[in-house]
């Protein structure tokens, strides 16, 4: 079984920015994807502190892709591609 | 040797301020000072009266003015209540040097008590008497207190607790409490002097009537004992060459360690190449959670947390389960705590975008010392990196 690895990123900027509401996203995530998925909290991923980048906060990672304005809709879009790739 | 003070206070029922006042000063040559006053009366005219006595010896101790001057001096200057016609306030004043030689002046309050080994000590006073109060005394005891030795204060809201009910015609008593402090102290050797003043105090409070103090119940108590360190690392250093110097510092220190901040974190877990972990469904309400590693006490997020914990040392709420609620647990159990402070700033957290103002790491942490040495009686140091 494919398994895709997410790591929601805690650091203060991404919290402030909306990933209070992670904790929601993770649970409905690990509803959804089961066994398919690893989840990870993780500190900042220094993607705020790059010049321009800041606004796209809250940030997460998946299976090494950083992506910003995380949320339900977007991260659910892009572990679907990655578990439907092969 | 450390001195743990710790003091608790109730109110008598139904008035809404406190009319015994407790203050205590850590000095920076190690000398502790601190008085325990009681008002006449309660509600708001105690309040004055207290804290007027309390606040003046303090200053008087501060400076060596001579006791029996400075008894003088307070007992002329207190307001005098206008039903009464007389001005009152009973004190106990102490002052601790580093080497543990104490000196206590004693007036109107129930004696002190001085536990050394588990056993009641019965340390010699003088008495002077006030040329201008005759009927007023001070009592006045020198001596040493050693490691282990504890002192306890406390208003007659203590000892006369219930008087008058069938149980306790002569109150609670000074007999009473110290059976239940010597019982208490054997049960729990190590107990936190916060922690034994609220449990006399509570003790005190089943004596009264439906529970309802009919007087203000306060008590002290001074705990000598082996300081209790604790090192925390909150942001990164200014010189990034230093991160592994001060990652080391912080991995060999004696004491309990905490790390307050994400990227100070991060950096510590590559230099001592150990991984942080965080709980995926961590309990976290509105911070982001608590996470560990391995030689470490504690690891949470830095600013928001910080902030929070802060608030809560200031209002008194010490029993929140979020992250902030661990760091003020970490910080109260400990006696001696440092600071290393990072002098890095984090672009990102004063970025104009960001929908709320974050402090600078710094101001908190000055703020911080402040509470837990002037409300929680620790002793803090700071020293930027
Ligand atoms: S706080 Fe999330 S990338 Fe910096």
């Amino acid at each position: 079984m494919k398994k895709v690895k997410l790591q929601v990123c805690n650091g203060t900027t991404c919290f402030v920015m909306g990933g209070a509401d992670m904790q929601n996203m993770v649970d409905q995530l690990m509803v959804k994807f089961k066994d398919c998925l690893e989840i990870e909290r993780v500190r900042c991923l220094n993607a705020c502190s790059l010049s321009d980048n800041f606004a796209k906060a809250p940030y997460a990672n998946i299976d090494g892709q950083l992506v910003g304005n995380a949320n339900f809709q977007t991260i659910t879009k892009i572990i679907e591609e990655k578990l439907s790739n092969d | 040797m450390f001195i743990d003070v710790g003091c608790y206070q109730l109110k008598k029922y139904n008035q809404n301020a406190f009319g015994d006042d407790f203050v205590s000063k850590r000095e920076k040559s190690g000398k502790i000072l601190a008085v325990l006053s009681d008002g006449l009366g309660s509600g708001i005219k105690a309040n004055i009266l207290s804290t007027m006595t309390s606040t003046m010896l303090l200053k008087f101790m501060q400076r060596d003015v001579p006791i029996r001057e400075a008894a003088e001096i307070m007992m002329n200057s207190l307001p005098i209540c206008q039903v009464r016609k007389i001005s009152y306030a009973t004190f106990s004043g102490v002052d601790v040097d580093a080497e543990g030689q104490v000196r206590v002046v004693e007036e109107g309050n129930p004696s002190f008590v001085w536990i050394k080994d588990n056993q009641l000590q019965e340390p010699e006073f003088s008495q002077i008497s006030s040329p201008s109060f005759p009927d007023r005394h001070l009592n006045i005891y020198e001596f040493k207190a050693l490691l282990g030795d504890r002192l306890i204060f406390c208003s007659d809201g203590v000892t006369q607790a219930g008087m008058g009910e069938k149980d306790y015609p002569l109150g609670w008593t000074r007999e009473n409490m110290i059976e239940f402090v010597l019982k208490t102290v054997q049960n729990e050797p190590s107990i936190a002097s916060a922690d034994l003043a609220k449990k006399i105090v509570e003790r005190a409070l089943k004596c009264e009537k439906n529970e309802q103090a009919q007087d203000d119940i306060s008590c002290a108590v001074m705990f000598f004992r082996q300081p209790r360190k604790a090192l925390v690392f909150t942001g990164p250093p200014y010189e990034k060459q230093k991160d592994a110097e001060y990652s080391r510092q912080l991995a060999m220190f004696n004491g309990k360690k905490a790390i307050c901040g994400g990227t100070t974190a991060n950096l510590v877990s590559r230099e001592l190449k150990k991984t942080v972990i965080t709980e995926a469904n961590a309990n976290m309400g509105t911070l982001p959670p608590v996470s560990y590693m391995e030689g470490i006490d504690l690891v949470t997020e830095g600013i928001l947390t910080l902030t929070r914990a802060l608030e809560y040392l200031e209002q008194g709420r010490l029993k929140v389960s979020d992250a902030a609620g661990v760091l003020v647990d970490f910080l109260l159990s400990s006696d001696q705590i440092e600071f290393m402070v990072g002098a890095m700033l984090n672009q990102a957290h004063y970025d104009p975008a960001l929908p709320i103002e974050i402090e600078i790491r710094r101001n908190i942490i000055k703020k911080m010392q402040k509470v837990l040495e002037n409300k929680y009686y620790k002793s803090v140091t700071i020293h930027y990196v």
